[in-house]
Formats: C-alpha cells, sequence, structure tokens
C-alpha cells in the first residue's frame, strides 16, 4: 500500500492535523501566545497543502482508496465495518474547499476574536479544530456509517460553538435548537444507515478497489428487475416492497438528514439562530462545514439517488421551494448576518435543485462557488460587526464604503456572485443550476418545471436583498455615531477578505459552459475533472444513469436549439437577476434611504415573523407532541403500566402482612413447626421409599 | 419463682402431640424394618484401650477405627471457646459503663 | 443373645421425642437446655448401637466427641440463659420476642 499509495499515505493526516491542534489548543491553549490559534492556522494550513497534493495527485494519477481500520468483522459476520478513505475527484474538491475556508477563517478569528479580547479563547480554538477535523474525516469517508459518525461530530461540534457564548440568553437556546433540529433529521438518516446495511449488506460508496458498493448493487437490482430477472443475492429488500420502492424508503430516510444539516424546509429554522454563534463560526458553518455536509452527502451518493426519479423530483422541489421560500424571508430582515443566513438557506435550496435536477457537475459547482463567496460574505460581515463595536443592525450602518474600503470591495465582489451578476462566480454555477433544471424539464420530465419557476422567481428577490443589504451597509450617510467613527481592522481581517474576495469573482472560471459551448478552447475544469471521476462514481456515469433510470434527457426550447436554450436561459437569469438589484438600487439609493417594508403590509408581519415556522414547531412540539401525544402515553403509563406493577406489588403486601404472623417470636413455635415438617416429610419418603415394611406398598 | 413441682395442663401441653406423632412414625419405620445379626466385638480385646488409641491416632487397638486426632483438637478448640463465651455472656455489663465515663472516644456508644 | 438393634432405635427415638416434647411443651429455658441434652443423649446411643452392630469404633468413640460437645453447647447456653435473664428479667422463652418482626 504504502509503495503504491505514495503521497496518499499521508491522507490520514489532513483530519488528524486538526485534530491535533484541537488538543493541543484544548491542554495548552492558555499558555500559548494567541491562546492556540497559530497551532490551528499551521495545522489547517497543513491539511490545505496535503489537499492540494491529493488533488494534483488525482488529477496526474487516478482516484485512490485505502481501508485504515476495522472494527467490526470476521468469519461470522455478515458485513465489515470499517473506516478508509475515498478520494476521488469529488472529495479531494471538497477537501480543498474546507480546509481553505478553514484556514482563512482560523486567520480571521485572529481579528475576530483575539483583537476584540473575547475570554475562552483556548476553547474556542479547541472547538474550531474539532470541527475542522470532524468535517475533512466525513469528506472523505468512504462508508455511509463512517459518514454518519462525522457528521454527528460536525453537529457536535456546531452545537457547541454556535453556544460559544454560554453565558449570554440567546446563543445557547439556538444552540439547542440547531441541535435538536439537525438531530431530529439525523434520527431518519441513522434508520436510513442501518437500512442500507441491511438491505446491501455494506455501506461502501465505492471507488477503485472496492468490490461491493451500494450505489451499484442497487443499480444493478434496479436493472435485473427492470429486465424481469431475478435480483442479485447480495440485495434484500423488506416489507414486501420492490426495490424501487425500497430504496425510495432508505433514500428518503437518509435524505432526512440531508435536509436537516443543509437547513432545507422545513428543517430550516435553526440556520438563522445559529447566527448567535461568532461571526467566523458562521462563516465556517455556512459556508464549508455544517451545512455544506448535508448537500455533500447527497453528491456523495448520488449514484444511488440517480436510480430514483420520485426522489429526485423531491430533491429539486424541496431545493426550489427552499430558495424561494427563505429568499422572501431575507428580503425584510434588519441584522446583516440575518440576510446573510436566509441566503446560506436559499443557496443550499440551488444546490437541492441543481442535484435534483439532474445536474450533478451543476450542483457541486454552485457549493464550491457559495462556499467561497459565502465565507467571504460572513467574514466580510465579521468585518463591519468588528467596526460597528458588535451592532448588526443595517440601519445603524450606512457609508462605510469611504471609512472600510478593503472590505467594502471583498463584499461587494462576494454580493455580485451572489446574486449572479455576471461575470462574477455566482452568475456562472446558479446558471448551470437553473440551466441542468430547464433542460431536464423540458426533455421528458415536466415536473421540474415547476422547481425550476420556484428557482427563477427566487433569483429575483436574491439580488433584491443583496444589493439591499450591500447599500444600507456600505452606502448612503452614516445613521449612527458608530458608522461615523468605525473601529479600523487589521491586516488578519483584510487578508482573508482579498483572497476570499478575488476568489469569489474569479473562481468561475472552473466550469465557464455558456464560454465553453461558443467557443471550444475555453474548458470546462470541473465538468472534466467531475467526469474522469473512478468508475461508477463519475459525472459521465450518474448521467447514464438518470437517463436511463429517471428517464432524464436533454430537450430545448422549442426553436431555439441546445446552444439557444444555453444563452436563453442564462439571460433570463441574469436579467432577472440585474431587475432585483435595480429594485434595490431604486428603493435604496441616495444619503438617506428610508424603510419601505411598510408597503408591504400584512405581509411584513407575516415575513418578519418567518411564515410562523418557529412557532408551527413549536405548536408541533409543545402542545401536540408535549400536551396531547404525550399526556394521553402518562395517562397510559400512570394508569396501566404502573396501576399492573402496583397491583402485583399490593398482592405481595397484602399477602406479606398476613403471612408474618407466622414469624411471632416464640421459640417453641418454631420448634413446633420444625418438627411438623420433619414428620411430614419422614411420612412421605417413607411412602415413597417403601420404609413400613410394605404396609403401604 | 421457685414453686414445687405440679403437672402443667394448659393449652401449650397439646402441642406436644407432634413428638408423640414422630415418635410413632420413628418406631414404625424402625421396628418394621430388619438389620441382620450384630457383628458385635468378638475376641477378648480391651474396647476401652481401643478407644482411647482411636482418638489419638494409634494404631494399637483390638478392633478397626478410625483416626481422630484432629477431631480431639477441633473439639478441645470449641470447647475452650464455648468456656471464654460463657465467662463474656456472664459478665456484668456495668462495669463498661463505669468506665466509659472517663473516656471520650467511648461517648459514642 | 444380644438385643436386636431395632430395640436400641426405638429407645433412641423414645428419649429424643422427650426431648422434644419438653421443648415444644415447656416455657422455661433451662427445662430447654436439659431437653436438647436429652435429645443429644439420643443420638449417642444411636452411635453406640451402631457401633456394636457394625463392630467398629467409630461410633463409641465418636459419642464421647458428642458429649463434649453438648458440654460446651451447655456452657453457652447458660451463658444465654443468664443474659435473657438480665434483659428480660425472666427465663421464660415466651416473653423473648423482640426478634420477630
Amino acid at each position: 500500500m504504502a509503495a503504491e499509495g505514495g503521497i496518499f499515505t499521508f491522507a490520514p493526516a489532513i483530519a488528524v492535523l486538526p485534530f491535533v491542534s484541537f488538543l493541543i489548543a484544548l491542554s495548552a491553549g492558555r499558555y500559548m501566545p494567541k491562546k492556540g490559534a497559530f497551532a490551528g492556522i499551521a495545522a489547517t494550513g497543513g491539511s490545505l497543502l496535503l489537499s492540494l497534493l491529493m488533488v494534483a495527485q488525482v488529477a496526474s494519477g487516478h482516484a485512490h482508496h485505502m481501508e485504515l481500520y476495522t472494527w467490526v468483522g470476521g468469519e461470522g459476520v455478515p458485513f465489515e465495518l470499517t473506516f478508509g478513505i475515498l478520494l476521488d475527484q469529488l472529495s479531494t474538491l471538497m477537501l480543498v474547499i474546507v480546509s481553505t475556508i478553514a484556514f482563512l477563517v482560523h486567520v480571521f478569528s485572529l481579528g475576530y476574536m483575539n483583537d476584540e479580547g473575547e475570554p475562552g479563547l483556548p476553547r474556542y480554538y479547541a472547538e474550531l479544530g474539532l470541527f475542522t477535523a470532524s468535517m475533512l474525516a466525513f469528506v472523505f469517508s468512504d462508508n455511509i456509517l463512517m459518514a454518519f459518525m462525522f457528521f454527528e461530530l460536525v453537529g457536535l461540534c456546531s452545537y457547541l460553538l454556535i453556544g460559544f457564548w454560554f453565558r449570554r440568553s440567546g446563543p445557547p437556546s439556538a444552540a439547542k435548537k440547531a441541535f435538536l433540529v439537525t438531530r431530529f433529521g439525523d434520527y431518519f438518516f441513522l434508520i436510513g444507515v442501518v437500512g442500507i446495511f441491511a438491505t446491501f449488506g455494506t455501506g461502501m460508496f465505492g471507488g477503485p478497489g472496492v468490490e461491493e458498493s451500494f450505489p451499484v448493487l442497487a443499480e444493478e437490482a434496479m436493472s435485473a428487475m427492470a429486465a424481469g430477472e431475478a435480483m442479485p443475492e447480495a440485495v434484500t429488500t423488506f416489507f414486501g416492497l420492490s426495490p424501487g420502492a425500497w430504496f425510495g424508503v432508505l433514500g428518503l430516510l437518509v435524505l432526512g438528514g440531508v435536509m436537516g444539516k443543509s437547513a432545507q424546509f422545513p428543517f430550516h429554522t435553526w440556520l438563522p439562530d445559529a447566527m448567535e454563534g461568532p461571526t467566523p463560526v458562521s462563516a465556517l458553518i455556512h459556508a464549508a462545514t455544517m451545512v455544506a455536509a448535508g448537500v455533500y452527502l447527497v453528491a456523495r451518493m448520488y449514484g444511488f439517488y440517480a436510480l430514483l426519479p420520485t426522489l429526485l423530483a423531491i430533491i429539486a422541489f424541496v431545493g426550489g421551494f427552499t430558495a424561494l421560500f427563505a429568499a422572501t424571508m431575507g428580503v425584510v430582515k434588519d441584522e446583516i448576518k440575518q440576510v446573510l443566513a436566509y441566503s446560506t438557506i436559499s443557496q443550499y435550496g440551488y444546490i437541492m435543485l441543481g442535484l435534483g435536477g439532474g445536474g450533478y457537475v451543476a450542483g457541486v459547482f454552485h457549493l464550491t462557488t457559495h462556499a467561497f463567496f459565502k465565507a467571504l460574505l460572513f467574514l466580510g460581515a465579521g468585518s463591519v460587526i468588528i467596526a460597528m463595536h458588535h451592532n448588526e443592525d443595517m440601519w445603524e450602518m450606512g457609508g462605510l464604503k469611504d471609512r472600510m474600503p478593503v472590505t467594502y470591495y471583498a463584499f461587494l465582489s462576494g454580493s455580485l456572485a451572489l446574486a449572479g451578476i455576471v461575470p462574477f462566480s455566482g452568475f456562472w454555477s446558479k446558471d448551470e443550476v437553473l440551466y441542468e433544471t430547464l433542460v431536464h424539464g423540458l426533455g421528458g420530465s415536466p415536473i421540474l418545471l415547476g422547481a425550476y419557476l420556484m428557482g427563477i422567481v427566487a433569483v429575483f428577490f436574491t439580488g433584491f436583498y443583496t444589493f439591499r443589504m450591500v447599500l444600507l451597509t456600505f452606502h448612503g450617510d452614516p445613521r449612527s455615531d458608530l458608522a461615523e467613527d468605525p473601529e479600523p481592522v487589521r491586516w488578519n481581517v483584510k487578508i482573508p477578505l482579498a483572497i476570499l474576495g478575488t476568489l469569489a469573482a474569479v473562481v468561475g472560471v472552473i466550469n465557464l459552459v455558456p464560454v465553453h459551448a461558443v467557443v471550444g478552447a475555453v474548458p470546462e475544469f470541473l465538468h472534466d475533472w467531475l467526469f474522469h471521476g473512478p468508475e461508477t462514481l463519475n459525472g459521465a456515469h450518474y448521467e447514464e444513469l438518470t437517463e436511463q433510470f429517471a428517464g432524464y434527457s436533454a430537450g430545448a426550447i422549442p426553436g431555439l436549439g441546445g446552444l439557444g436554450t444555453l444563452f436563453a436561459s442564462a439571460g433570463v437569469s441574469l436579467a432577472v437577476a440585474l431587475a432585483g438589484s435595480a429594485l434595490a438600487l431604486g428603493l435604496y439609493r441616495g444619503p438617506d434611504p428610508a424603510e419601505h417594508t411598510e408597503k408591504l403590509g400584512a405581509l411584513k408581519t407575516v415575513l418578519y415573523n418567518n411564515y410562523y415556522q418557529d412557532e408551527y414547531q413549536v405548536w408541533l412540539a409543545q402542545d401536540l407532541t408535549e400536551g396531547t401525544v404525550a399526556g394521553t402515553a402518562k395517562r397510559f403509563d400512570d394508569g396501566v403500566v404502573d396501576g399492573l406493577v402496583n397491583r402485583v406489588s399490593d398482592v405481595s403486601l397484602v399477602s406479606g402482612y398476613f403471612l408474618r404472623r407466622v414469624q411471632t417470636g416464640i421459640v417453641s413455635n418454631y420448634a413446633a413447626l420444625i418438627t411438623l415438617g420433619l414428620v411430614v416429610l419422614l411420612v412421605a419418603f417413607g411412602i415413597m421409599g417403601g420404609w413400613f415394611g410394605g404396609v403401604f406398598a | 419463682m421457685t414453686t414445687r413441682p405440679r403437672l402443667n395442663t394448659g393449652r401449650q401441653q397439646v402441642i406436644g402431640i407432634l413428638a408423640i406423632g414422630l415418635f410413632a412414625v420413628l418406631s414404625a419405620v424402625f421396628l418394621t424394618s430388619s438389620f441382620g445379626e450384630a457383628a458385635g466385638f468378638p475376641g477378648g480385646g480391651s474396647i476401652t484401650a481401643a478407644i482411647g488409641y482411636a482418638m489419638f491416632d494409634l494404631d494399637a487397638g483390638a478392633f478397626p477405627s478410625e483416626g481422630f486426632l484432629v477431631s480431639f483438637m477441633v473439639i478441645a478448640v470449641a470447647l475452650d471457646a464455648a468456656l471464654d463465651v460463657a465467662v463474656m455472656l456472664g459478665q456484668r455489663e456495668d462495669e463498661e459503663g463505669v468506665a466509659a465515663d472517663g473516656r471520650g472516644e467511648r461517648g459514642d456508644r | 443373645m444380644a438385643v436386636p438393634v431395632q430395640y436400641y432405635l426405638v429407645l433412641s427415638a423414645a428419649i429424643f421425642c422427650i426431648g422434644l416434647f419438653g421443648i415444644l411443651t415447656r416455657r422455661n429455658a433451662l427445662m430447654f437446655l436439659m431437653s436438647v441434652e436429652l435429645m443429644l443423649n439420643a443420638a449417642n446411643i444411636n452411635f453406640v448401637a451402631f457401633s456394636f452392630q457394625h463392630g467398629n469404633l467409630t461410633g463409641q468413640v465418636f459419642s464421647l466427641f458428642t458429649m463434649a460437645l453438648a458440654a460446651a453447647e451447655v456452657a453457652v447456653g447458660i451463658g444465654i440463659v443468664l443474659v435473657l435473664y438480665r434483659n428480660f428479667a425472666d427465663v421464660d422463652v415466651t416473653k423473648a420476642t423482640t426478634l420477630r418482626w
């Protein structure tokens, strides 16, 4: 393995390095300069370097899979539970994204946490290290059980970090909410993992050297059923369901975890509250780790979902609806981080839409670009928040453009990417998501057109709230003393912003689909990259699967042809984004913009209250579950279960009360009883053994 | 409460029937069984001397027996212990009560 | 001829049951001790009888040990009776009922 593996033998270090920094920060952080920050920066920097090496290795050679440890297995066990590493095109790409963002977030934390003199910094850096380590390990997991474990660790760390300021009232409850809501989804995921093991006997995602992987087995079973042959022996379905239906159930269960983590409707309510955590943490959670984990899982086992048209449609619809739903809520928010929170939900909706709409590459592409521009926006917001002495209300800001130019231009770059304005990265990826959904919708799956429609409407709102945020924060006249004289930020804030600002602007280069269509010389790097993955794990294979099993095929707008459709789609999304931005410009331009939310009338209240999502979930949890269901259960418990136990004990109590009178404490009585027993025994044995000289025998 | 002996005829006596019953059962068993001829101790050896030898595990007796040296020692110790116990139980406890007045560490009894 | 072993056994049973009768009917602790002595000696009779029956001295030697044990038992028993009297001002066993529930 070592000789063949080469640089791959160092792969585990990608996750181990941040873990070591976690240990260092935890044990020795308080004695170190900067309270353990440098350990984290060095570790994530090392992870980034190694990840880049892995990409180079995968690009020059081929994907790699290695098994690290088998913790359940052997002769008598029908399946093996292992830890292993799968380094293919998708996972190495994600490793680079995660370690880049984690590295920059660590650097930024120097400015946001250390310079502000926050207490508890060793704890902060320890949790950050563990968070990064869990996410990196999740990304290179080679089987779904290992993925689940690190998925949970990611959830735990986000709970710890959101509740970092646990002495205030808000963060602990927000942390609990995030933990509980995502855990609710994870229950389904756990059942799904067990179901996958029971069905296929393996949880492997696949990859080179893996003999059996569940997406491939599922594919074989589906083809066998389609051809009317017997199912492969390795596959067992339950409840008498056909493979298609049963796999659908499994997929839905796993999807529960995905929707909880990726904050898809109706599990999105935890994410806006998670803004209570420190801003660098928000950047890490929303750009690269926690929330990305969900959609990454879908991409990881896309070979499984691609077999099931119903699930793809569900994913697309949930994604499209979430994109629209969250975007409308973002329109009225006053705090800068709240706007970003809803934009995160909305953007992950797009990624889901892309994956569900058959655009595997498009989904991964948007995941990539979003990671960069959303991290940038959060760090930019963090910079603004430092400057504003932790006041997050946009109506108190204004005019920061001239006072913090680096932040402004970086933030603007991220905003243009978020709104989807050409040529910033978000335009290319969002356009491709919408395009893929559109062509597959036109090509025989008209149901996708509904999801597409929601996506395109959401583009309008995205443009609107993005520019409303930019205008209120940076333009116009300062609306408070704090904005008049903001606190300056240092290099450790500006450098990450500059790096990410550049990346957000140019990272779209990796997949310039419309340009490639016209000028063939411009390559589609990401497309080629993902299409040359290992067998059964590459984009080409997924395309075949969606075509064969889900009936996805590329259509075109009548009369325009393939190329025309491509440009029509891009043009429409750009036009809609520009329209939204223009509306924001029109409403909030000028030195002293007015609040226009009043014009929304009753709708404003609904939007401010987030469509009463929290209220109905609290009602579900408190009144329905706790009141009705739990009340009934309590009555049953008190009456029947406890009653039964109490009656039984009553019987023994009463009988004991009477029986104890035998114990008089008088020696003679005991002697009499012993004698009586002896006589009875003797007579009994005597009769049975014939001791009485045959008298009784 | 020394009184002259008198025949006790209270209800307590009735329970004695159990003892009589046990005697009836035992007698019935014994008298209906047969044990064969007794081996006895033939020859003119001294039984008493043989018992003495047997107690100390000496192989010089005229009749067969097992060695009892260990039992002898155990019984000796048991008798000694019984003597100690009897003395301990017989001691009057108020001697301790007098001693307890002056000592702090016994105050918690 | 020698007396058959059955008669020894009946004798022993009779003495045992007399002791038992005493235990069942008497209330005086000293009477208890005497009755127990009777029962132990009933066992001794059995030992000696079977010693003769089998032509083996073990039974006879053992009966000596039984007597020694009886002595020990009486020593402890008298001690207990003393304590009983001290605690209850009586040697009536039916009065010392504090060990029950």
